[in-house]
């Protein structure tokens, strides 16, 4: 079973011309492992930090941030670097593949920060394109692929180290709609076959249709939780 | 460290890095070229011999000295042997734009006082025989494939032939020294065959001596035999200047000014523009990169190790550089050598300065490195993810 995700009374503020804006406030909420949630709400409603700070990217100001027993607001830096190393995978909106290294390198390069041996290492990268579909395009650099391919590969790559949460900031957003379709149905299947903690950020309706549960936020405070009907 | 994204960085983008070795490669090369010059000046000096000394005018060295000095010098007590040494300034009629010293000089105590000189063809007797002989360095005969026999064709311009043609010497023997003392690119020949032109109007010039080498017998103290030399024409004629070997060659080289200031000014100031370069790059490669930085961090790369991908790239570049550099130099030292072998035979890369340049490459390549690299280290990843849009 997914760790769970606990978020107990967390606030995040930031300053902005001189003035505090608190874009997380008290928030509490709890998430269950082996789930797909689905994060909505206006812009500024504090999904993306809310994201950063389960994904340790961030420190909220207070409050406790509880991936399965680790608390991650009492991890520093290069903590919180290691952690996120083998706990959390993440997928971004712009892909954000490095241009100069091939979808394999591109996989492996998580992977260099476990003990793995080089070979381990590329026939781990291997299984994960294959699992994302794209076994025929290891050796292709970002810029021969298309937009859906490297938002797979860049999933290739979320999910090479095994992590179990995976954390996903609008990640069909840059897509049209049939390869968004693609890219969240193996969202979907990374969930449901393999037990992946998901969290995605979305704005789209129809993306949030995936997950088992939609997360409410507005202005930094916890909305409603919904439950898509026949999941959950 | 992600060496393989390392090196795809590097190869990623082929002007950039290309030009940024090339221009590391330069400079590398210059520092190299010019520290030789700089040793081979301390080589030359170190080279010179203890048991000899030179006198030349008090006012100049472009001042002659007259030719009854040579017995009254020679009379000093410790002087084993004197030889005049006369600057000839001719011109090889077959080499319009090359150039080499000629010296007059006496032959029967030139080579007993130069024991580093070792004639390697023909014969030193040869030589003393003929009046219009003379005897050159392997390298200036190899140079134009003279050979022992042959007649080299000389135009004066100090000392011209009264019948407008060249004045003719004949190869007796080649030498070949091992110290940077004595240069391989030398023609001697018989003062007493110039002498005897100019006395007896077949050709004209100065009639004089340029300088006056002392050998010392051993065990003499060249500190009184230099104030001895020099007390014995305090009231003229001619005033004269002994000084050691190792001094005549510095205020010779100090005729151009302070030479190895001035080259190390020349190599501050190309250190200095190509550190600027590098700087450059790697602050242009680390903005580039600032996503890709972040990306790395939010997958686990810490802090540390993203800085210090920038700072491993600035010191492979400036590596690479460095290599290119010493290898250029190492093919341009022989012809180099060949080149300055006249006025700097000590001329050449020794293992000190292949390490100087090395050092130096790595040097710039760390200093240039950390700026960016710190940034990268300090850049967070939302802020590096951020910036993208």
């Amino acid at each position: 079973m997914a760790e769970a995700i606990q978020l107990r009374s967390v606030t995040k503020a930031y300053q902005r011309a001189g003035e505090t804006l608190r874009v997380l406030d008290e928030l509490e909420l709890t998430m269950a492992g082996g789930t797909f949630y689905a994060l909505m709400g206006p812009s500024g409603s504090g999904k993306t930090t809310l994201l950063n700070l389960v994904g340790g990217l961030d420190h909220a100001d207070t409050g406790a941030v509880m991936v399965g027993d680790v608390d991650l607001t009492r991890l520093g830096g290069s903590e919180l670097a290691a952690w996120r190393a083998g706990n959390v995978g993440f997928v971004f909106q712009g892909f954000n593949l490095l241009p100069v290294l091939t979808a394999r390198e591109n996989v492996e390069l998580p992977l260099q920060l476990t003990p793995l041996s080089r070979r381990q290492r590329r026939e781990q990268a291997e299984r994960a394109l294959q699992l994302v579909g794209l076994g025929d395009r290891m050796d292709h650099k970002p810029r021969e692929l298309s937009g859906g391919q490297e938002q797979r590969v860049a999933i290739a790559r979320a999910i090479a180290t095994d992590p179990q949460v995976i954390l996903a900031d609008e990640p069909t957003g840059d897509l049209d709609r049939n390869t968004a379709d693609a890219v969240l149905q193996l969202l979907q299947r990374l969930n449901r076959e393999l037990g992946k903690t998901i969290l995605m950020v979305t704005h789209d309706p129809q993306a949030a249709g995936y997950a088992d549960k939609i997360i409410h936020l507005d202005k930094g405070k916890l909305g409603r939780i919904e439950t898509n009907p026949g999941r959950g | 460290m992600p060496w393989k994204l390392l090196w795809r960085n590097v190869v990623g983008h082929p002007v950039r890095s290309l030009l940024t070795v090339g221009a590391v490669a330069v400079a590398v090369f210059l520092v190299c070229v010019l520290d030789a010059v700089t040793s081979g000046l301390t080589r030359t000096l170190d080279a010179a011999s203890a048991n000899r000394l030179l006198v030349q005018s008090a006012v100049s060295l472009f001042v002659d000295l007259p030719l009854s000095y040579q017995q009254k010098i020679a009379s000093v007590p410790g002087v084993e042997a004197i030889c005049k040494w006369q600057w000839f300034g001719g011109r090889y009629e077959q080499d319009k734009g090359g150039f080499f010293a000629q010296f007059g000089i006496d032959a029967d105590s030139f080579l007993p006082s130069y024991p580093e000189m070792k004639v390697v063809r023909g014969s030193y007797d040869d030589f003393k025989k003929q009046r219009t002989a003379c005897c050159v360095g392997d390298e200036l005969a190899d140079k134009y494939g003279w050979q022992v026999g042959q007649t080299v064709p000389i135009n004066g311009t100090i000392f011209t032939r009264t019948d407008g043609r060249p004045w003719e010497f004949t190869i007796a023997a080649i030498y070949h020294s091992d110290s940077p003392a004595v240069d391989n690119q030398t023609m001697w020949f018989q003062f007493d065959y110039l002498r005897e032109s100019l006395e007896q109007g077949g050709a004209e010039g100065p009639l004089g001596v340029g300088v006056y080498m002392l050998r010392m017998a051993p065990g003499t103290d060249p500190v009184a035999v230099q104030q001895a030399v020099d007390a014995m024409f305090e009231n003229g004629p001619q005033r004269v200047q002994t000084t050691t070997e190792a001094e005549f060659n510095r205020q010779f080289i100090s005729m151009l000014g302070d030479v190895p200031t001035l080259l190390q000014l020349i190599g501050g100031a190309v250190l200095f523009a190509i550190f600027f370069a590098v700087l450059n790059t790697m602050l242009m490669a680390g903005r580039e990169r600032t996503r890709d930085l972040g990306v790395m961090k939010a997958l686990g790369f810490t802090d540390r190790a993203t800085g210090m991908l920038l700072v491993a790239e600035s010191l492979l570049l400036c590596g690479l550089g460095a290599a290119a550099g010493i290898g250029l130099g190492l093919l341009a030292e022989a012809p180099f050598a060949v080149a300055t072998a006249t006025f700097l035979p000590g001329f050449g890369f020794d293992e000190r300065t292949l390490l100087l340049g090395a050092g130096i490459a790595v040097a710039v390549g760390l200093v240039a490195g950390v700026l960016p690299g710190r940034r990268a280290a300090r850049l967070t990843a939302i802020a590096a993810l951020r910036e993208v849009g």
